[in-house]
């Protein structure tokens, strides 16, 4: 049974002392200023909250304050509930109110914090603005945005109590949130840290967003072992990040196929000396062949780990062990330690090469969806977690993916909900129906597409759609294209046919 | 002072990326990541915009905020590059 990830973080963060934990522009935490600010943010939060599990939704971006406050939740046991930096304050105000948070902490300087504060108010949230800052007195003034609380003395998490809720796109559109307990994130991070190896000597690169499920494996991942993680705020510029890798002496980096499309696509790897560089990491949806061979070809001497998770198993199921990339190319890999992955159709498992449902159990599945025993029925069925991917097993044991089950949309490796897209477009004045779909990107793999029939003597054009989208949803969710057509293509039964969209 | 390169960079980021054709909703010193305008694959097209429609080649290493993160510095560095061209 694996502990609660704070325990693990405190036995990592008391052997690695003053070691370096984060790195963010000009700030740079030791592991005993993370505990200092963790031990600040705990007391502050739990000082605040009605009582223990209360949520604590968090609008941060990545940097060590967030890194503080996720751990101070948790070890104060209360809920973090870390909210998507992209998003608009319209959807983050609807996750606040789903998983009724106590407790909204956040960045002054986000575009979203004015309207999102002001909403959580009206909805009896505490509101508690932080300025994050990475100069010297960056630990100082956090903890003097935390302060003014009374110590509450709880006993510390337990493996099986409900450390986190990550909000993800489900089929309708509504709010989802998946809810991972302290195990879960534990398993997890212990699983990830056995097969990439990772210890103390390591010091990653982290490009990916924290509230994403990859992201957040990677922060865990590189805290349980003592290593070091240096924080890069975007991958707008490629040829910074690459030279970071360089400068920094990063051994591993994690990303997803549009991060390595964006940095092969604008730099020449090997005109850097990255002989520091242990591994790469790739998840969030399949890598392009032809990208996995140039990766292999610019960086021959680092291993490529090729893996495939969920949200909803904390973050990883499998990976590709890189001894195996070339014989086993267009495979996800095997099972993670601690996790079991089976293919079923009708509840029963396939034989090999057969396609499926991928299906998994083990340690880290979540708990469920929080306040929809609906939606957690159709996942969780019999000890096993159904992820409505479609895959099948090679002879060898190898899993391979091939589609989704279920109608998604994923941009870069986020999940999109074509009904969520829907919802918004039909609120644009004159749009009669609208249907939203996939559409191929080269870059980002998919795009969002709408097609919408007009009202009839609607005065309605492409950028009205766009600009209205653009209010209402984040940046990556805007469809890319707007067609109009007069009527949608249905089946005999009534039902649109998304696919003729494309 | 916004000129008519500035307005011309100002009306690709705005019909592209805030889908509208009020100037006044973005300011020339507007941070385009900050304010959440473009990401990352937005600001990759915004060099393709300045190589194709502007007819500035953009180095790798040119690649930077200094150089690319409002409508002002894009326009200060595609009148350097065309003055040393």
């Amino acid at each position: 049974m694996h502990d609660s990830i704070v325990q693990h973080f405190d036995e990592a963060a008391t052997r690695a002392g003053g070691a370096p934990a984060l790195v963010w522009r000009e700030t740079r935490w030791s592991y005993w200023d993370l505990q200092t600010a963790i031990a600040g943010a705990a007391v502050g939060l739990r000082g605040r909250a009605p009582s223990r599990g209360a949520r604590v939704a968090l609008l941060v971006r990545n940097s060590p304050q967030y890194v503080a406050l996720y751990y101070g939740a948790l070890a104060a046991g209360l809920v973090a509930v870390p909210l998507n930096a992209q998003e608009r304050a319209s959807v983050l105000a609807r996750q606040i109110e789903h998983c009724e948070a106590a407790i909204l902490v956040g960045s002054t300087d986000h575009p979203e914090w004015p309207a999102l504060s002001a909403a959580a108010a009206t909805a009896g949230c505490t509101v508690l603005p932080i300025a994050p800052r990475d100069d010297a007195s960056a630990l100082e003034q956090f903890l003097r945005d935390l302060a003014g609380a009374r110590a509450v003395n709880d006993e510390p998490p337990k493996a099986h109590e409900l450390a986190s809720i990550i909000y993800t796109s489900g089929t309708t559109g509504r709010p989802k949130g998946v809810m991972l307990s302290h195990g879960n994130l534990a398993a997890n991070a212990a699983a990830i840290i056995s097969y990439l190896g990772i210890t103390s000597a390591d010091r990653g690169l982290c490009v990916l967003p924290f509230h994403f499920s990859y992201g957040n494996s990677v922060l865990h991942s590189h805290l349980l072992a003592g290593a070091e993680l240096v924080l890069e705020d975007n991958l707008a510029y490629p040829h910074l990040t690459v030279q970071r890798l360089q400068d920094d002496g990063i051994t591993g980096f994690a990303g997803v196929p549009s991060t390595f499309a964006l940095l092969l696509g604008r730099c020449n790897l090997r005109e850097f000396n990255l002989v520091r560089l242990r591994y790469l990491t790739q998840a969030g949806g399949a890598m392009p062949r032809p990208l996995i061979e140039r990766l292999r070809g610019e960086l021959p001497k680092v291993d490529l780990y090729i893996m495939y998770g969920q949200t909803e198993a904390t973050a990883r199921l499998t990976y590709l062990p890189p001894a195996q990339l070339t014989n086993k190319l267009g495979s996800v890999g095997i099972a993670v330690p601690g996790v079991e992955i089976d293919v079923k159709l009708d509840g029963r498992s396939v034989p090999a090469g057969e396609i499926g449902e991928i299906c998994a159990r083990g340690a880290s599945i979540m708990q469920g969806y929080w306040n929809d025993t609906t939606a957690t029925h159709e996942v969780l069925r019999d000890g096993w977690l159904r992820t409505g991917d479609l895959g099948h097993r090679d002879e060898d044991g190898f899993l391979y993916i091939d589609g989704r089950s279920v109608d998604m949309i994923k941009v870069g490796a986020f999940r999109v909900s074509p009904q969520e897209i829907e919802e918004v477009v039909a609120a644009v004045p004159g749009v009669e129906e609208v249907c939203a779909a996939a559409m191929p990107d080269e870059l980002l793999g998919q795009a969002v597409k709408v097609v919408v029939v007009r009202r009839e003597g609607a005065d309605l054009d492409e950028r009205a759609v766009k600009a209205h989208c653009r209010r209402h949803l984040a940046t990556y969710k805007v469809p890319k294209v707007v067609e109009f057509v007069s009527v949608m293509p249905r089946t005999s039964s009534g039902k649109i046919q998304r696919f003729k969209l494309v | 002072m916004a000129d008519a390169l500035h307005d011309q960079i100002r009306n690709f980021i705005l019909e592209n990326y805030l889908f509208t054709n009020d100037a006044t909703a973005l300011k020339l010193d507007d941070s385009l990541l900050g304010r959440g305008i473009v990401d990352s694959t937005g600001m990759l097209e915004i060099i393709f915009f300045i190589e194709e429609q502007l007819g500035v080649k953009v180095k790798d290493e040119e690649m930077i905020p200094d150089n690319l993160d409002s409508v002002s510095k894009i326009a200060a560095f595609v009148s350097s590059k065309r003055q040393a061209a």
